[in-house]
């Protein structure tokens, strides 16, 4: 499988910096680049120099609007041409989104799109902030907090220019996304190993990866912001029924709509306590829930975390409880 | 299951959902009574022990006289997951899409 990394950011945030001190690195040798770009006038890969093994395609138009027939497409004859030998044989994909792409329908044809699925599998989402400008950014522009909120790495730029605020900008992104691993690199400057983990969107089955986007996430706390992006997290001491699982999936689908952004969560599957289930969703589109080989530590709790708007911990607390008491009940009804 | 919790989460799914409406205890069988700003009108009721499913819904949506179609043929459902669905169609709710599993991606 090739890993599929996502580089997303506002406006000017400073994907195009980032990313083109990520290619000289020796590290991101035999990487496959695809810049989105939107305007009339392409310019970003104008500005990045690639190496021999590295390569830029273009896209045209808005990657999150025109995903199946761009994005699926490319990925695909990418593909089909490194299976043929006529572009070198990359191992990994970075896409450089527009600065005004909304990452989460991009997300979804990764993770949902059989073709691809067979070849490609996503690595992580990296969000761009810019610590000048980005609390403004952030506060005016929808899609900058959806870009927050989907990442699973923010990266904070410009904080070496004057006027910069990074402590005020990381702790708004930490309202909006708590569980992403907030990086700092002054004009790209920052080791590849920090932003590719070379797994698969959190669902790597590497403890290490769980425990990370989970660490941030441990005090059930939630940060309230009316009619806002904020993260939710549920931790809960008694496992669920793996049916309860399967209903709160449904449930959450049906009923948050695209106010869900993302979920992901490790789970106390009350059928299996001895390893814990990792699931992980976009939206309405979840992968199965993969079973890590053991507990990554003592802590066998079940936790979520859940992106959205309007979401709030009380309605998925009261939800998860209803419903596993329904099907508590229901398994005891039935022997 | 205690009927307060399950009242004080439909309150919040309307809330959710961006439904001006209150929830009470219902009257006869009915465990919650849902009154909304508009007029729309929902009973969820609890179906009886030997019944093949465990909750039924009726509603009499906004505009809708007395004696509507699912007042008078409650709506069965088997869990509720199933009651917040029927919530939706009697309140005329746009939401989400069912719910997609994609095969994880093979571990490499």
């Amino acid at each position: 499988m090739i890993p599929v990394s996502v580089i997303t950011g506002f406006l000017g945030s400073g994907k195009t910096t980032l990313l083109a001190r990520l290619l000289r690195d020796p590290g991101m040798a035999r990487t496959a680049v695809i810049i989105n770009e939107f305007g009339e006038i392409p310019l970003d890969h104008d500005l990045i120099e690639t190496s021999d093994e590295s390569f830029v395609r273009l896209s045209n138009g808005c990657l999150c609007c025109n995903v199946r027939s761009d994005l699926t497409l490319t990925l695909g004859e990418l593909a089909a041409r490194r299976k043929a030998g006529s572009v070198p044989p990359f191992e990994r994909v970075v896409i450089e989104t527009s600065g005004l792409a909304d990452p989460a329908p991009i997300l979804q044809a990764l993770m949902a799109d059989g073709e691809l699925n067979g070849v490609y599998a996503l690595d992580g989402v990296i969000t761009v902030v810019d610590a000048l400008l980005g609390l403004n950014t952030l506060e005016q522009h929808e899609t900058s907090r959806r870009q927050a909120a989907l990442a699973d790495r923010i990266v904070l730029t410009k904080s070496d220019l004057q006027g910069a605020r990074p402590d005020a900008v990381a702790q708004r992104v930490g309202e909006v996304n708590s569980g992403a691993r907030l990086l700092q690199a002054v004009r790209g400057d920052i080791s590849p190993t920090l932003l590719f983990t070379g797994g698969s969107y959190g669902l790597s089955g590497k403890s290490a990866d769980v425990s990370d986007w989970l660490a941030h996430e441990m005090h059930a706390h939630t940060h309230a912001h009316e009619s806002d992006i904020a993260s939710v997290s549920i931790v809960r001491d008694e496992p669920l029924h793996a049916v309860t699982l399967a209903l709160l999936l449904c449930a959450l689908a049906e009923n948050c709509g695209a106010d869900l952004l993302r979920m992901k969560g490790i789970v106390n599957v009350a059928e299996d306590p001895q390893r814990p289930a990792v699931i992980h969703g976009v939206q309405h589109v979840y992968h199965a829930p993969a079973w890590l080989p053991r507990w990554p530590s003592a802590d066998r709790r079940t936790r979520l975390v859940l992106i959205g708007r309007k979401l709030r911990a009380s309605w998925v607390r009261a939800l998860i409880e209803l419903l596993e008491q329904e099907v508590t009940r229901e398994s005891a009804r039935h022997g | 299951m205690e009927q307060a919790p399950l009242r004080a989460f439909l309150a919040d799914t309307l809330a959710l959902w961006g439904v001006a409406g209150d929830v009470q205890q219902g009257r006869g069988p009915a465990v919650a009574e849902i009154c909304t700003a508009n007029g729309a009108l929902v009973w969820i009721e609890p179906a009886s022990d030997d019944a093949p499913f465990r909750w039924q819904v009726r509603w009499r949506a906004a505009g809708e006289a007395p004696g509507a179609p699912r007042e008078v043929r409650p709506r069965a459902c088997s869990s509720l997951v199933g009651v917040l669905a029927a919530m939706r169609e009697a309140l005329n709710v746009e939401r989400g899409s069912a719910v997609r599993i994609v095969p994880a991606p093979a571990q490499t």
